[in-house]
């Protein structure tokens, strides 16, 4: 492999910050060949995301989430990792940069330190990871399955670093460690420091940092947590008793109401309370009774409203709308009193709680501020980076890039969305390096294990709580020890952990194993991570079977321990029947095809294509319609006022007149075939519908959602009645009849959050609040009534939410119960409505009804390219991406991604984040010369086959042929490894690779066998 | 006898639908009963009548094979055929005195967890209702 020495050159991407944000930054770019150099402050990689216990809406336990993604950053070849490092200046400009980084002293020799944990026992004053509820210790490793693997020490707390330095066995404390300094020249930056968190003892009614039991949000995860201070107890600080009612108080240091507190929403806070509220019902059930204090839900992501739901009514979670006024201890009492207001009473309400959990938001600290600084890059007012209006990861400094929580504040996918974004800016001021061969990348040595008895390794995880706590993972070792052809088992923790699978990788080689089975979750998920661990051990990475304990069992079964239990030993022993008929197989690979089809040339799509087309990528555009731009052509402005149709104009006229973009106007996908890299997509095109096939090697799928138009509330039957969307051509285009309006009403949630669309629509609470400022701006007197049912203004909407309160919005909540009667009054329109606050039914006329109408997936389109493209969907017609946290653009089959409404509802600078990141994921792909499409083919055996022609005719893509030797051949490259021929060849001389009839039957009859415990 | 059946139910489960959908209804802690064991296969298409029949000859009490929707198969049509197969499989059951209701064809996609779940739960009833697969009265170890 040839490039460039990235030491004497630009040809590298400075990526600051660890967390996930910046990590998939790094791995996007190192799959794309491009150099990184990956730095954090702290003394390990994986940022906040490190301290959770788990993440919503899976539940599933983060750090198996995560480490992956660690472990395999740590190991590309393109990404040099620098810890205890900042940036000290960055001088020159966009495309040729140079960077001063400054690396503080570890006091470590990595290269010697064996993370033995010998200098951490010595000095056992536990480990400076769990946030406010320990004590630091003088060496620290941040979390169990840290990377890099090693320990540092805090000089500053060492009393007596002689002794340190003796108890280490390797010999690997440096006392005299220096803090050094290095030059780099780099091609662009990507900002990914994240944020903080706010910290609660500023505000002096909610007793934090006085009262032991009232804990953040983030302490709450470090209790549950198996790695936690209480190994995943849930226990009162105060005394150590398990707790029967616990409190989560909604907006601590958000939205503005307490001292200290900043004024925009934290965005993440109301599902990470619901998740830690969830996951406690869920392992204690009614012995905990969990509530939930809070003034808007804001379940605004996709398919979070249906988690809320579940939280309510499966559950039994308990929603007090309510702002608490304080929390306290009264005198002698064991429980903490709450105090607050509710809608339906105007005293006082007091209720007592055994831990209160404080909800607290993000902020921007000083040291990332004094980042901003040295990079020279502008601050928005609230501290998080000022990027552009339609250019959502470019700060005000070319060739700085920002994403993340810094950006503004944000989950983990769109974290993730915006990481793989600024990868794909960043990118573009390197030069394009030429596309890899896969094959070279390999250069493992196999052990032959043909002719050896099977001697199987069996590891089994307990994920912590999520198998652990259902499964007993110590006698299931012990059980699976005992079975014929077991050389060894254990249990192996977090099996994907990078300590774990080096244990893994260590066994094979020691106790000679030549299979190995793997006790843990999906293989969907984690085969071929472990496949790796075989491959690096010397064994073809075929000898290993999975054995689905988490989500097919432990997680299934969380009520009924013995079956659970029961299960995972037949789990355990079926997979162990199945590996001993396993045996080496060699991977395929295929050419690619480096030409792109992007399907939709809305917002998402013309972006997706236009970022390909700048870094020398052909790009197809096949759009529906005769015109591009999609709904955004049907928007005006946005929330902060920026001039959305200037935008579109600009971006279609890009999009038409480059060079390698060719669009495609009246297309209609009809067919579709080929294997992944490899592509043949047919379409009828134009007003004639003539057919035509492109071929290409990834396919971006940015088909969009419907602005909906429900029936109800005289939509289409009286002319004062329009949608948000009609509302926002009319101030545009007529002010002069906006500027006549005495009273608007609006109602939220019109179709959406309902059965028939039960998700929320997102966008409709900002369209509201912009109109009803763009209708004040018209005429300040207008008096305008905007009837909710959460307001959803995340973010720094917040802002303009609030801005619309102080100009006199008037905010009335209704319940979907008893929904606004609306009814005509000649050219006005009466709206009756049940005012909470007052608790009586008022009515109003007004001149205009806006209806916040939001979106419905477009059923019949997304239901064509799935039932075609052969790709999944969500149970409401959005496209189902491969990995909700880890893989939010990326569909299940390879080279296809997603971007913009298709994928969910969001707003214009959203898409666009996911149509950039949409098309750094597809460079992943491109900048390969060939695909490895795994083993899984059919074979034939020339001695059993009669030639009979039923594969020929069997196969769905018309791979057997006849040979010249008279029997049946498949080529494996053609080969899309379906099995079909295998089940119908009545000679049995066809095996499917990897899921051959004695496997298979081994299995069957193992899932049968009566076993005895 | 009836009171303590507890059926052994054998599913095939497709990987692209299924299997994900298996794996979705374990993310959303949807409990099925643990009487239903998944093999996973590449595509519907691959279950071959003989792994069907060996199921019932080991002794399960039902079977089922997991596809796609119909028309949504990764494959085009794999598990058209695995519907024809599993048709045909009961005929022969039928002819050998196992009922045919003790095999099924469901067909479902990856993001449907809810829609498992359910099967698996409506598949388990069904059989215990029937009671234990026959032939495990009949072939009895001879020793």
């Amino acid at each position: 492999m040839k490039t460039a020495d990235p030491f004497q050159t630009s040809n590298r991407v400075l990526v600051i910050g660890g967390g996930v944000g910046g990590i998939r930054t790094a791995l996007d770019l190192a799959e794309a060949q491009k150099h990184v150099v990956l730095i954090d402050r702290a003394n390990a990689i994986g940022g906040l995301m490190t301290l959770l216990d788990r993440t919503f809406p899976t539940n599933n336990c983060d750090l198996c989430t995560i480490s992956p993604t660690l472990s395999e950053s740590s190991r590309s070849q393109y990404i040099e990792l620098m810890p205890l490092t900042q940036v000290t200046r960055l001088s020159g400009e966009e495309g040729n940069f140079s960077a001063q980084l400054t690396t503080a002293p570890r006091y470590i020799d990595l290269s010697r330190c064996t993370a033995c944990g010998e200098c951490h026992k010595q000095f056992p004053e536990c480990v400076n990871f769990n946030p406010g509820l320990d004590h630091r210790a003088p060496t620290c490793m941040r979390y169990p399955q840290a990377t890099p693997q090693a320990f540092s020490i805090d000089m500053s707390r060492c009393s007596d670093p002689k002794a340190l330095a003796a108890c280490c066995p390797a010999h690997a404390i440096v006392l005299d460690d220096r803090q050094t300094q290095s030059e780099f020249q780099i091609g662009a930056v990507v900002m990914a420091p994240g944020a903080s968190v706010f910290d609660p003892a500023a505000i002096d009614s909610f007793s934090y940092g006085r009262d032991p039991d009232v804990i953040t949000s983030l302490e709450y995860e470090r209790i549950m947590s198996a790695s936690g201070p209480t190994q995943g107890r849930l226990m009162c600080p105060s005394d150590g008793r398990t707790p029967e009612k616990i409190a989560w108080i909604q907006c601590v240091g958000s939205r503005g109401m307490q001292k200290g507190a900043v004024s925009y929403c934290s965005g993440v806070c109301c599902m990470f309370a619901l998740k830690e509220a969830i996951v406690t019902k869920e392992r204690f059930q009614d012995s905990i009774e969990a509530s939930i204090f809070y003034m808007d839900m804001r379940t605004f992501g996709k398919d979070y409203e249906l988690y809320y739901e579940r939280s309510r009514k499966d559950y039994g979670v308990r929603f007090v709308r309510s702002r608490p006024h304080s929390v306290f201890r009264k005198n002698g009492q064991g429980q903490l009193t709450v105090t607050f207001a509710s809608e339906d009473s105007s005293t006082m309400n007091e209720e007592t709680f055994d831990l209160v959990v404080l909800a607290t938001g993000f902020q921007i600290g000083a040291e990332t501020r004094q980042l901003a600084d040295t990079l020279g890059i502008t601050l928005n007012p609230h501290g998080f980076a000022q990027t552009g209006a339609f250019d959502p990861v470019a700060t005000s400094r070319p060739g700085v890039y920002a994403c993340g929580m810094f950006e503004s504040p944000k989950d983990i996918p769109e974290t993730m969305t915006q990481a793989s974004a600024a990868a794909c800016r960043a990118s573009a001021h390197l030069p394009a390096p030429e596309a890899l061969s896969e094959s070279e990348d390999e250069q493992t040595s196999e052990r032959d294990v043909t002719d050896e008895e099977p001697r199987i390794g069996v590891f089994i995880c307990d994920c912590g709580e999520s198998i652990g706590a259902v499964v007993h993972v110590p006698e299931l070792a012990a059980f699976a020890a005992k079975l014929p052809g077991v050389a060894l088992a254990e249990s192996v923790g977090h099996g994907c952990s990078r300590e774990s699978m080096s244990r893994i990788q260590e066994a094979i080689v020691e106790h000679k194993l030549n299979r190995v089975v793997l006790g843990g979750c999906s293989p969907r998920t984690h085969e071929a991570r472990f496949q790796d661990v075989l491959q690096r051990a010397g064994l073809n990475k075929y000898l290993l079977e999975i054995a689905n304990l988490r989500d097919q069992d432990a997680w299934v079964h969380l009520d009924h321990p013995d079956k659970a239990n029961a299960k995972a030993r037949q789990l355990i022993w079926s997979a162990v029947m199945s590996v001993k008929k396993a045996h080496a197989l060699a991977d395929n690979y295929l050419p690619i095809n480096r030409d792109v089809l992007v399907v939709g040339g809305g917002v998402a799509g013309m972006t997706a294509a236009l970022r390909l087309a700048d870094q020398g990528f052909r790009v197809f555009l096949a759009e529906r319609r005769s015109m591009l731009g999609g709904t955004a052509n049907l928007v005006h402005r946005t929330l902060e006022g920026d001039d959305v149709q200037a935008f579109i104009n600009d971006l279609r006229q890009k999009v038409m007149s480059h060079l390698r973009i060719q669009v495609i106007f009246n297309a209609f996908i009809v067919d579709h075939s080929g294997m992944p890299g490899m592509y043949t997509t047919g379409m009828q095109v134009g007003p004639q519908m003539f057919y035509r096939q492109i071929r290409h090697g990834v396919t971006i799928l940015a088909t969009g959602a419907l602005p909906r138009r429900p029936d109800g509330y005289l939509l289409g039957q009286h002319d004062a009645v329009m949608t948000q969307l009609d509302a926002d051509a009319l101030i545009e285009d007529a002010p002069e009849k906006v500027k006549a309006w005495d009273t608007v009403v609006m109602i939220q949630c019109v179709g959406s959050r309902q059965p028939d669309n039960p998700n929320c629509s997102r966008v409709c609470c900002q369209a509201a609040v912009k109109n009803a400022l763009r209708i004040l701006e018209q005429n300040p007197e207008t008096r305008i009534f905007i009837l909710y049912r959460d307001m959803r203004t995340y973010g720094f909407q917040e802002d303009y939410y609030l801005k619309a309160r102080e100009k006199g919005v008037i905010f009335v909540r209704y319940e979907p119960a008893l929904p606004p009667v609306v009814q005509a009054a000649g050219s006005l329109i009466e709206v009756a409505f049940t005012d909470p606050v007052l608790g009586r039914s008022v009515m109003v006329t007004a001149d205009a009804l806006l209806l916040s109408t939001g979106f419905i997936s477009d059923d019949e389109s997304t239901e064509d390219l799935a039932t075609i493209f052969k790709i999944p969907r969500t149970s409401d017609g959005y496209f189902l991406e491969d990995h909700i946290k880890l893989r939010p653009v990326d569909f299940s089959k390879p080279g296809f991604y997603m971007a913009g409404t298709a994928h969910a509802p969001k707003n214009i600078r959203e898409s666009i984040a996911q149509a950039e990141a949409s098309a750094a994921r597809a460079m992943t792909m491109l900048s390969r010369e060939n695909i490895n499409l795994g083993a899984a083919t059919a074979r034939v055996d020339s001695q059993k086959c009669a030639a009979c022609l039923i594969c020929v005719r069997a196969c769905p893509f018309g791979v057997p042929f006849i040979n010249a030797d008279g029997y049946s051949e498949i080529d494996p490259a053609k080969c899309h490894g379906c099995g079909v021929c295998a089940a119908e060849c009545p000679a049995k001389a066809i095996q499917l690779m990897q899921f051959e009839d004695d496997q298979i039957l081994s299995k069957v009859s193992s899932l049968l066998e009566r076993m005895v415990a | 006898m009836m009171e303590d059946f507890e059926p052994v139910i054998i599913a095939f489960c497709c990987h692209y639908c299924a299997y994900t959908a298996a794996d979705m209804a374990g993310s959303q802690r949807r409990c099925y009963p643990a009487n239903v064991r998944i093999i996973r296969v590449p595509c519907s298409g691959k279950v071959d009548v003989i792994h069907i029949l060996k199921a019932f000859e080991n002794g399960a009490d039902g079977v089922y094979v997991a596809g796609c929707l119909e028309g949504d198969c990764h494959f085009k049509n794999g598990n058209i055929r695995a519907a024809r197969r599993v048709a045909y499989a009961r005929k022969l059951m039928e002819s050998v005195g196992i009922e045919g209701e003790r095999l099924e064809m469901v067909n479902l996609s990856a993001g449907m967890g809810d829609r498992f779940a359910e099967i698996a739960g409506r598949i388990t009833e069904k059989i215990r209702k029937m009671g234990p697969n026959p032939i495990r009265n009949t072939i009895r170890p001879v020793a």
